[in-house]
């Protein structure tokens, strides 16, 4: 039995996002592209995190820099020991880590978010952007990104790296097809960053089934959001959850 | 008649003479020769051009010397489309030898605009190539076997079809590619057919949707039926002249060609039909 999406069953999905989205305040909205029916999810978020764009080598410590993939980003300290100097990903807005407390403080719109303290280096404010397009290949969905700073300068594959959560960026180097690499886009042309999205059905699995088993609805684009974005420092606050469930939205899920 | 194997071999040796000429912008030690080269079709630029590169670098100083990119009359050239599809799409119907200019420098007030995508023109190193061209495969054989047929091969055939393609080897390659081009008899094609289609009308850069090769009744579908589905621009309307082209390889195919046979003869080694559309040359 396999859990492949359809592209009417990802747009059905979008939409229903869109809607959630546009209750939270979350900020996503749909882009068509001229001439066609053809669309994607975009949003643009402010965080301010620090960059990290010199050599570094691996934790391996097999020290190549032309690596397909780039190397973690981790520096000894004096003591020898490796600190964290990249991370610092502010959550887009205070509802996924304060709980459902305060809705009226979202007066600005997504783009001010909170500023985090940084320990160390310096701090930059970069706009990212986020595109969830529909890959007809492997019946998932995609998800492309890019920064830029505020000057527009577009930021390296090495940087971007810089803000993926330590927690997952070994994991994402170990496996090449299930990294983040640089993609021409499919419908804009431009370079973006993409996740890979062969593995998607592999974990969608699991996930789609326990939902049919408990007869609970499932939106197939908002639970696979939930698990990839957050690698990418894009956070999916958790009262969508709540949304989902008094609508009967049911997504894709057509055993083929 | 032409063995269909025959189609193999001449689509895997098709090459562009090509020539390419330093931008006069480069600071140069001393005046640069152009070099002449043969490109494969089914290869990619940065996989061909390292004496191109070298060649070069001779005259320049080093401080002057960024990444390499190339470019066609003013058309930045994305190293990760086969050349034979860079070719076909911007020099299609002009006189040979392709004539290519080669930067170091990224700034080229030429083609400033298209500068942002200047990630998409250089690559760093081999493996990322073998990364892209590993991916395309993984990728058509989800489409055409839901990747049964690339998942149950071992890491060395993978490597096998890498290495026939790097190192020019026809038998190495289709020694494991062969695997990649079969079906289930019963089925009378692949589940789906790996296609993109390329313009240069629009700031999309291809077209690329599920397609059967056969359809629910059991019709075999064309090349006129995938586009007629997916681009009904680039066919004629009745009576009138023929506006675009639709090139594959360098050729037009007829538009009654079977998509199954093309899937399996006309593919690049990548598992790709890559589908040009131009316009018709007036003169």
């Amino acid at each position: 039995m396999s859990w492949m999406l359809d592209e009417q069953s990802f747009c059905h999905c979008c939409q229903l996002l869109l809607q959630w989205s546009q209750q939270l305040k979350d900020g996503w909205s749909w882009e068509g592209v001229q001439g066609s029916e053809d669309g994607y999810l975009r949003k643009t978020v402010l965080r301010s995190v620090v960059i990290d764009s010199s050599p570094v080598w691996d934790l391996e410590g097999s020290g190549s820099q032309s690596d397909t993939h780039t190397s973690c980003h981790s520096r000894p300290d004096q003591q020898g020991q490796e600190t964290e100097q990249a991370l610092c990903v502010a959550p887009e807005d205070g509802d996924s880590v304060r709980g459902d407390i305060d809705d009226d403080d979202d007066d600005d719109d997504d783009d001010d978010d909170g500023v985090c303290t940084v320990s160390g280096g310096s701090g930059q404010v970069l706009q990212y952007e986020y595109h969830i397009l529909f890959s007809c290949s492997y019946g998932t969905p995609v998800l492309y990104f890019r920064a830029v700073t505020l000057e527009g300068r577009s930021l390296s594959l090495e940087e971007v790296w810089s803000s993926v959560h330590q927690n997952f960026r070994l994991r994402l180097q170990q496996s090449p097809l299930n990294t983040i690499t640089l993609q021409e886009h499919p419908l804009l042309g431009q370079p973006f960053f993409m996740l890979h999205p062969c593995r998607t059905e592999e974990f969608m699995r699991p996930v789609l089934q326990a939902a049919q088993n408990q007869h609970r609805p499932v939106n197939y684009v908002l639970s696979w959001l939930s698990v990839v974005g957050p690698l990418v420092g894009l956070e999916v606050p958790l009262k969508y959850s709540t949304l989902l469930h008094p609508a009967a939205s049911l997504g894709s899920t057509e055993p083929d | 008649m032409a063995d269909d194997k025959d189609v193999l071999r001449d689509v895997w040796f098709g090459r562009i003479p090509t020539c390419f000429t330093l931008n006069q912008d480069e600071v140069t030690e001393r005046e640069a020769e152009p070099y002449y080269l043969l490109l494969p079709r089914v290869s990619y630029l940065p996989l061909v051009t390292d004496k191109v590169k070298k060649h070069f670098l001779k005259v320049m100083k080093a401080e002057d010397v960024e990444e390499m990119w190339l470019e066609y009359e003013g058309t930045p050239l994305k190293w990760h489309y086969p050349i034979g599809v860079l070719f076909d799409l911007h020099a299609s119907n002009t006189v040979l030898p392709w004539s290519i200019t080669v930067h170091f420098k990224f700034f080229c007030p030429l083609v400033a605009k298209k500068l942002q995508y200047r990630d998409l023109l250089h690559c760093t190193s081999n493996s990322v190539i073998e990364a892209h061209f590993m991916s395309s495969i993984k990728e058509a054989d989800a489409l055409k076997h839901k990747s049964q047929v690339v998942n149950d091969m071992q890491k060395k055939d993978h490597k096998q079809l890498w290495m026939g393609l790097q190192n020019d080897k026809f038998d190495q390659f289709w020694a494991i590619n062969r695997k990649l081009m079969e079906y289930p008899t019963e089925e009378g094609g692949f589940r789906y057919i790996p296609f993109r289609i390329y313009q240069t009308m629009s700031d999309r850069p291809f077209i690329q949707k599920l397609f059967r090769p056969v359809s629910p009744e059991g019709n075999v579908h064309t090349l006129g039926d995938l586009l007629k589905e997916m681009y009904p621009a680039a066919l004629p309307n009745d009576g009138e002249q023929k506006r675009y082209q639709v090139v594959i390889h360098g050729i037009e195919p007829l538009l009654e060609t079977p998509l199954q046979w093309l899937s399996e003869h006309l593919s690049h080694p990548d598992n790709f039909l890559h589908i040009c559309v131009i316009p018709t040359p007036t003169d």
